[in-house]
């Protein structure tokens, strides 16, 4: 199968653009998580990640005609809502004590 | 023409995740997560995810990053500067998701596509298909999902209490 | 024949409960029971032995019971059977016997032990009476050598007793390890037995000897009379015996008087259808003897410990056992052994006695005057010193002029050599006695002595000592060779069964070489008497006259500083440099070097472990892009 996706006003496009979009965000919140110091840019860059993995999955969905995928997506997406929720609460707990801008600063668990 | 809005919200998308991992400033990053959250939910509708669209511009959009803009408008820093610690980790990031972009480009361009199952193209999507779906055969996970989210809301309100003592 | 065997294994059994109760309760169960038990056993164990032997009496047949079988290992099998014939009824009568009136004694003589101590003596005691009993009971190779190796352990527990005494400590050692040399012979001996008969038991083993075995025999022999000469204190494995008497008195005369050092006797008394073929080593049997019995009896003249003239008069004496044995009168080295435990164990506990009176002193020179002041002890050891020197009517003298009388009538040239060097050594004996006799307890009190008025013994170390000097007294009429020449030999017709009969006939000449060697003996008593009580002659003058020979004498023929020499400073070396070479660098640094290597590993490893969260995630991605890679590969190869 040729992974060409059909729609009703005639033009196609292909599955791989989709996947390539969904790779590309990937990369890039993988990058930011490595590179961004701040801890709640940090999370944003997760979220990032976690919404290249529900394009994927929605891009699968169409391709395959079976909607799992898009269920999936949908649960992904609640988790990664509580997830979001209980890492801001964390971090508001951090915070509190001390003034965080910097992920490295919280490294006491070493060696 | 849907084409068109494709290649338009793939820009967008791409730009704003750049824009996420460059800013200096917390809230820009989260506004471009936001337009690329949004652009992510034109792309879905345009694969006839129309319930998933729907989700994720209220719940994911709406609710969840203006959640993140609160935290940072109380509690952020306005800027990240320039770092002592761990000089070579920025380079060899890049490197090492380069190396993941090479590799995962290698693996989807060969994939080989299975024949698609035969559904109607125009209720594939719909409320009442996800609902179908989520009400009898997915209904462990859906419930299980949702205590999940009863969980994290109890951990939250707990963790961040005024009172420590 | 069932209660025989069942009869022997009680034998056994009591001494070893006795031995295991006080191990495990005797430390806290009151004295009183110690008292009662320790001593107790081994009479239990002595009434069984009297039955056995009124049993052999009856019927001198002997029992072969075998019990069970201890190892099967292919065509290797050792079981453990207990013999019981006249020989080893014979010996067992010693060992309880005498051992029952010793450790009787030592109930008074250890009390000034604490509760622990004093049921710790008597455990040992009885371990080392019941190993003497397996020694002697045994049936096959294996367990004699389990007996042999016992014994030799409560040897060193009980010379080592007070161990809180360095001399003690190293006493002990030095007896183990020269007693382990002759282990190795007995060993080896065994292994040679086994692959030449295809059997450890003796009954089979005694069966299938045989003339033309000679050579083989030899070997097995001399390597056995490596174990014999080292138990016993023979040349050249003798240095340990006078260091033994660290231990206290009772584990003198019974260990080393009485029945251990015995054992070597016994041993060639059993193996003789062996040593009857390897003429050799039996010769040499005779030889060690004699040459043992003169050179102790030397050193004899200038110690001054008493305990020290008793351990080489028992070198001595056991000198004769061993010439009596390698002759071939068998019958005669048993009754020397008998007689001679009568009369050691009686002098060792009488010395025990007076040293006990004397608050721990053990030199001679500053007794004295002991005649008047403990009458009762001064004739018991008068009594058993006149036994030794071989008086009449006392039972030294029965036995020793059956040793010498039948090497005389043997008459062969090595047998009349042999003769010649027990005669000499009787009159060596006689003198050495008397000196100890005399400076003990004749001559006034010295001025040196430590106690003004010294106490005679509680009943309970005077009754024994009272039983073997009437037996000392006694004791010789079951065996009368001189003189009367359809003599009573009851020790003869015991053993006969056992051992054979006396391969030669009395000759008459042997008469008047017996009373040569009584009177010259009574002689070289008085002649003491005129040496040191009269004082006609003084000794010192002749020390200064020949200070090189007491010297000799005084280092006991540089034996000691020669195996020190030879032996001792080479292995200290050795093991320091095996140690600082071998042990410390290699064995430790490889023990100790794995433990220090995994320390460094994992502290080189927890550097890992930065503790920043990027730099978690950064391997957390090398990880996942290695396996993705690893995926892909494997795709595009399968």
């Amino acid at each position: 199968m040729d992974g060409v996706l059909h729609f009703p006003d005639g033009s196609t496009l292909d599955t791989g653009a989709f996947l390539l979009l969904g790779m590309l965000l990937f990369v890039i919140g993988a990058a930011g998580v490595m590179i961004r110091r701040n801890p709640l840019v940090i999370l944003i860059c997760i979220e990032l990640m976690l919404n290249a993995v529900n394009l994927t999955l929605i891009t699968f969905a169409r391709q395959l005609q079976n909607l799992e995928g898009q269920l999936f997506a949908l649960m992904v997406m609640t988790v990664a809502a509580a997830e979001a929720v209980v890492g801001l609460a964390v971090l508001v707990d951090i915070f509190r004590v001390r003034e965080v801008e910097d992920i490295d600063d919280l490294s006491e668990l070493k060696g | 023409m849907v084409a068109v809005v494709f290649w338009i919200a793939f820009i967008v998308a791409l730009l704003g995740g750049i824009s996420v991992v460059w800013q200096r400033e917390p809230l820009k990053s989260v506004l471009s997560l936001v337009a690329v959250m949004i652009a992510l939910s034109v792309i879905f509708l345009i694969l006839s995810a129309q319930f998933v669209f729907a989700v994720q511009v209220i719940v994911y959009a709406g609710a969840v990053m203006v959640l993140f803009l609160f935290v940072i408008a109380l509690m952020g820093p306005d800027r990240e500067g320039r770092s002592q610690r761990l000089r070579f980790q920025g380079w060899l990031a890049l490197l090492m998701v380069a190396v993941f972009a090479g590799l995962g480009w290698a693996m989807l361009s060969g994939i080989q596509f299975r024949a698609p199952e035969k559904t109607n193209i125009n209720l594939f999507g719909t409320v009442q298909q996800i609902a179908a779906g989520l009400f009898s055969t997915y209904l462990y996970p859906f419930e299980v999902t949702s205590f999940l989210l009863l969980v994290a809301a109890i951990g939250a309100i707990y963790l961040s209490r005024r009172e420590r003592d | 024949m069932q209660d025989t065997a069942i009869l022997a294994l009680l034998v056994l059994l009591f001494p070893a409960t006795g031995a295991v109760l006080h191990a495990f309760f005797g430390w806290r169960w009151p004295r009183a029971l110690t008292m009662l038990l320790g001593p107790g056993v081994v009479w239990l164990s002595f009434i069984c032995v009297v039955i056995l032997f009124a049993g052999q009496i009856v019927d001198s047949r002997p029992t072969d019971s075998t019990y069970w079988t201890w190892i099967t290992s292919g065509s290797f099998t050792t079981p453990f059977n207990l013999l019981v014939d006249n020989l080893s009824v014979f010996m067992c009568l010693v060992i309880t016997g005498v051992g029952g009136l010793i450790v009787t004694y030592s109930v008074g003589y250890m009390e000034h032990e604490n509760n622990a101590s004093y049921a710790r003596f008597f455990c040992y005691m009885d371990l080392f009476v019941f190993s003497m009993l397996l020694l002697v009971l045994a049936g096959n190779f294996v367990f004699l050598i389990v007996g042999w190796a016992m014994v030799g352990l409560s040897s060193y527990l009980l010379i080592g007793f007070w161990y809180q005494r360095p001399s003690a400590v190293v006493a002990a050692r030095k007896a183990f390890v020269m007693n382990v040399i002759g282990d190795i012979g007995m060993i080896l001996a065994a292994f040679l037995i086994w692959v030449t008969y295809h059997s450890v038991v003796f009954r089979d083993v005694f069966g299938r000897t045989g003339r033309s075995d000679s050579g083989g025999l030899e070997i097995i022999c001399f390597l056995l009379l490596i174990g014999a000469v080292a138990k016993s204190a023979q040349l050249p494995l003798h240095t340990w015996l006078p260091d033994a008497m660290e231990g206290p008195t009772p584990v003198s005369a019974l260990i080393h008087a009485a029945t251990m050092v015995t054992a070597g006797v016994y041993l060639v008394g059993r193996m003789h259808p062996l040593f009857d073929v390897a003429t050799y080593a039996h010769d040499a049997v005779a030889l060690i003897g004699a040459v043992t019995a003169l050179f102790a009896a030397t050193i004899a003249f200038v110690q001054t410990d008493i305990k020290r003239v008793l351990a080489y008069s028992t070198m001595s004496q056991i000198g004769y056992m061993f010439l009596a044995v390698g002759l071939g009168a068998y019958s005669a080295g048993f009754f020397h052994l008998l007689s001679h435990a009568f009369f050691k164990a009686l002098l060792f506990m009488a010395a025990g006695n007076v040293i006990h009176a004397m608050a721990d002193e053990q030199d001679i020179r500053k007794f004295g005057g002991l005649w008047k002041d403990m009458r009762t002890t001064s004739l018991c050891f008068l009594v058993g010193a006149l036994s030794l020197a071989g008086i009449i009517p006392f039972v030294g003298f029965w036995s020793k002029e059956v040793v010498l009388g039948d090497a005389f009538s043997r008459g062969d040239p090595f047998a009349l050599a042999m003769w010649a060097i027990g005669f000499v050594t009787a009159l060596g004996t006689g003198f050495y006695t008397g000196r100890m006799f005399y400076l003990a307890f004749w001559v006034p009190k010295s001025p040196e002595r430590p106690v003004e008025h010294p106490h005679e013994a509680p009943p309970t170390m005077l009754i024994p000592i009272g039983i073997l000097a009437l037996l000392s007294t006694i004791g010789g009429f079951i065996q009368i060779n001189a003189g009367f020449h359809n003599g009573w030999k009851l020790v003869d017709s015991f053993l006969q069964p056992a051992v054979g009969a006396l391969g030669w006939e009395e000759r008459s000449l042997e008469y008047i070489a017996t009373a040569a060697t009584v009177l010259l003996g009574a002689f070289t008593f008085f002649l003491a008497y005129r040496f040191y009580v009269q004082r006609r002659w003084d000794p010192a003058v002749l020390r200064s006259r020949y200070p090189w020979l007491q010297t000799l004498l005084e280092r006991k023929y540089w034996f000691d500083e020669a195996y020190d020499a030879a032996f001792v400073r080479p292995m200290d070396w050795l093991g320091a440099a095996l140690n600082r070479y071998v042990d410390r660098p290699i064995i430790n640094g490889a023990v100790l070097g794995v433990g220090a290597r995994t320390e460094e590993t994992a502290s080189d490893l927890s550097l890992t472990q930065s503790g920043y969260f990027r730099n978690y995630v950064l391997v957390f991605t090398v990880g996942v892009v290695i396996l993705l890679a690893a995926v892909m590969i494997r795709g595009a190869i399968g």
